[in-house]
């Protein structure tokens, strides 16, 4: 018997970062991988609770035949496409307001805004719906202000319940998107800035010529963060609107729920309307890089 | 080579904490559920602690006023033969048992079930189809269940057999508030035994000398229809299990009325629970309708006593068969798969939910738990008269609604078939069609049963 080859200095260093790498590297693998691949045979599958077949690709054609999907899919596009915008565009210009050196009580004003993050989703959720009940505290205002006669109720119109959750959305996750704002404007050099105001540029230039094209990776860091998590909406939809009415509210995740828990349980079915929302992140998510990720 | 040895002595203390962490969490976990359990057990705790082991069963169920007490009170009946017998009440909301349920039936792991759980009758044969390994068959237990009203056992029977033992019954009363009646110059006979029509005449009436409705309900939720459809011993399913929503005259009828409820503002919907409950307490409307166990909440306000009074619901005008009886709600306790000590389950059952009036005797008058045990219908108790809602005997009167209630079909599919009533309901509010509605929930419902 030979003796093994002796590593060189090289292999070494590469066989203890592995070392490092293994534990999280398996635990990951097990909880995270393991399930999604489960999953992944699972949406092959159809039946009730634990009596399930194969059955193909039938799951993934049922659901675009599938109505209450479909309107899902159509309130969830909708969050995407007006709440994502309005946050974000809202968190830059917080971030560049309180990025200014000469702002007092700067550490008051990020921690009040950052605050709505630290809120449980069920208890804000519960607590906006108590806020726009019918004799809930909106109403009473808009009452005592001579607005309205009797209280009107939100949560009961498809078009004021979704304005609700678009707004109880960019309470909730404005301040969370403004914090990376910040810290990319960190990275900013000041003198940019004295620079441009020396020159003559007004608030607005510099916003649009310095800071937004300097923000580019954040922008795009958060872009795609919000439209992962947008997609997955699940507790506004729940404990808000409880999807209604009449399914006006109702996201993806919601509906995916209801098919497991709520309803003759299906997880084929549900499993592969999961993986929908994975391929939709996942190409949402390459658009967005392509668009926005052009380094010159 | 020192370095390496480090390196992995450091990775397996780095795993050995993480595994520790893993475990000790669980530890907590174990121990706070435990301490949960102890805390809601009944009086004899101190008993308790030390017996344990073969001589114990742990039971899920939700409402520490109702069902909680009720388990609690069956334990001190069956200790009365078996003093060295320890029950763990665990306070489960019905949604997590769901929850707990499906994740324990499909990971097949059955080992975090309870012994025995209480199910709602309107998922019962649900979950039996779904899961038929997390449930025991209790058809031989030594359960007498001709002692239970048919159309009750009825919900916890899967191809002839018996899962559970029925416990409480929703029968459907309308309680009204006599002082606001009065105020508007009726009495509560003027709505006893009265059609849907009359209610509307009488609830615009009501509205518009004292501002309260007569009626509130939770919007999104189809509880109000549901219970005016089985009025009229009408279904959302056929005997066996087909949807029957189109050219059903009495869901046409139910959709129509609620409408016109709802337009003359005589029926106010509010959006979740609570309000609902609060629209009762804060004296926002003058009555409810809904199932007995409703008394529970309205007996909350205890400066409402003698102010509430009990009767019948409105019938439907132009249904054949309609009457002013309904039912909603219900519930049976079922043993699980996982219990270990069936013969202990199955006497406890037999002995106490299924074999003593004097338990029925106790629990009745606090939790208004209503019994579909039948020899405990005779009891004495059942003719005492309640204070709170004006001295009337209003179990005996519940009791009587009960016997009159025309059944209905659940059939596996009830909860979708729910929802697609609500979204129709909804959506003919606002001005839709009610005929193209009522199509729509039909392919909603034949769609999710794979039609």
């Amino acid at each position: 018997m030979s003796k093994p080859k002796k590593m060189n200095l090289n292999q070494k260093q590469n066989l203890s970062g592995w070392f490092f790498l293994a534990p999280a590297a398996i635990m990951i693998a097990l909880m995270s991988f393991l399930p999604m691949l489960k999953a992944l045979i699972l949406s092959f599958k159809t039946g009730i609770g634990t009596n399930m077949t194969w059955t193909g690709i039938t799951n993934y054609v049922r659901m675009f035949q599938d109505a209450v999907f479909m309107q899902s899919l159509k309130n969830t596009f909708l969050y995407l496409i007006i709440q994502v915008p309005i946050m974000l565009i809202l968190a830059l210009i917080l971030a560049s307001m309180l990025n200014d050196k000469h702002l007092r009580c700067k550490g008051l004003f990020r921690t009040m805004i950052f605050l709505p993050c630290a809120t449980s989703l069920v208890s804000y959720a519960i607590i906006f719906r108590s806020l726009f009940a019918v004799d809930g505290f909106v109403n009473t205002i808009l009452i005592k202000l001579g607005l309205l006669n009797t209280g009107y109720n939100f949560l009961a119109h498809p078009n004021s319940a979704r304005i609700i959750i678009i707004i109880a959305l960019v309470w909730r996750w404005t301040g969370y998107n403004m914090v990376f704002y910040l810290s990319g404007l960190q990275n900013i050099e000041y003198s940019v800035y004295e620079a441009a105001k020396i020159d003559g540029a007004s608030p607005f230039k510099i916003f649009t010529k310095i800071t937004v094209p300097l923000l580019k990776p954040t922008i795009l860091l958060t872009a795609i963060m919000s439209t992962n998590g947008t997609l997955q909406l699940f507790d506004e939809s729940v404990n808000l609107t409880a999807g209604g009415p009449a399914n006006s509210t109702i996201t993806m995740s919601h509906y995916i729920y209801n098919m497991s828990f709520k309803y003759v349980p299906n997880f084929g079915y549900a499993a592969a309307m999961s993986y929908l929302i994975l391929i939709l992140v996942a190409v949402l998510a390459f658009v967005q890089m392509k668009v926005g990720d052009k380094r010159d | 080579m020192k370095r390496k040895i480090l390196a992995v002595l450091l990775a397996t203390a780095v795993t050995a904490s993480l595994a520790g962490c893993g475990s000790s969490a669980t530890t907590g976990d174990t121990a706070s559920t435990e301490a949960a359990a102890t805390e809601t057990a009944e009086a004899g705790t101190e008993a308790a602690a030390a017996t344990g082991g073969d001589n114990s069963l742990t039971v899920w169920c939700w409402d520490p006023a109702f069902n909680m007490y009720a388990m609690e009170q069956a334990a001190e009946v069956y200790k009365q033969e078996n003093p060295d017998f320890n029950l763990n009440v665990v306070e489960t909301p019905w949604a997590d048992i769901q929850t707990k349920l499906t994740t324990a039936a499909t990971s097949g792991d059955l080992s975090t079930l309870p012994d025995i759980m209480l199910m709602q009758d309107n998922a019962f044969q649900k979950n039996v189809i779904s899961y038929p390994d997390a449930f025991t068959d209790i058809t031989g237990s030594g359960v007498d269940f001709t002692k239970f009203a048919e159309a009750k056992t009825a919900y916890s029977v899967v191809d002839g057999k018996n899962y559970g033992v029925p416990f409480d019954n929703g029968a459907v009363i309308a309680c009204y508030r006599t002082d606001i009646l009065e105020q508007a110059g009726y009495t509560i006979d003027d709505f006893t035994d009265i059609t849907w029509s009359d209610y509307l005449e009488k609830g615009k009436d009501v509205l518009a000398k004292t501002g309260k409705p007569l009626l509130s309900c939770q919007a999104g939720e189809s509880d109000v229809i549901m219970m005016m459809l089985q009025s009229a011993g009408a279904s959302l399913f056929d005997a066996e299990g087909n949807p029957t929503l189109v050219d059903n005259a009495a869901l046409k009828e139910v959709m129509a009325t609620y409408q016109s409820l709802v337009e003359a503002g005589v029926l106010v919907e509010v959006n979740d629970w609570d309000q609902y409950v609060g629209t009762l307490n804060s004296e926002t409307v003058a009555g409810t309708i809904n199932g007995c166990w409703i008394m529970a909440s309205i007996q909350t306000a205890a400066d409402q006593s003698g102010k509430w009074a009990i009767t019948d619901m409105p019938k439907l005008d132009n249904v054949d068969g309609a009457t002013n009886y309904s039912n909603n709600g219900g519930s049976s306790w079922a043993v699980t798969s996982n219990c270990k000590n069936t013969d202990l389950a199955y006497d406890f059952l037999s002995k106490t939910f299924a074999g003593s009036t004097a338990l029925y005797e106790t629990i009745l008058p606090s939790s208004g738990a209503l019994a579909t045990y039948l020899p405990a219908a005779e009891s004495d108790v059942y003719s005492q008269p309640s204070e709170f809602f004006g001295g009337d005997t209003v179990f005996a009167k519940i009791t009587e609604f009960a016997g009159k209630t025309p059944s209905n079909n659940t059939g596996v599919y009830y909860y979708e078939a729910r929802d697609a009533v609500a979204v129709a309901i909804t959506n003919i509010i606002s001005g839709a069609d009610i005929d193209t509605e009522i199509q729509t929930a039909q392919d909603t419902v034949n769609f999710a049963m794979g039609k």
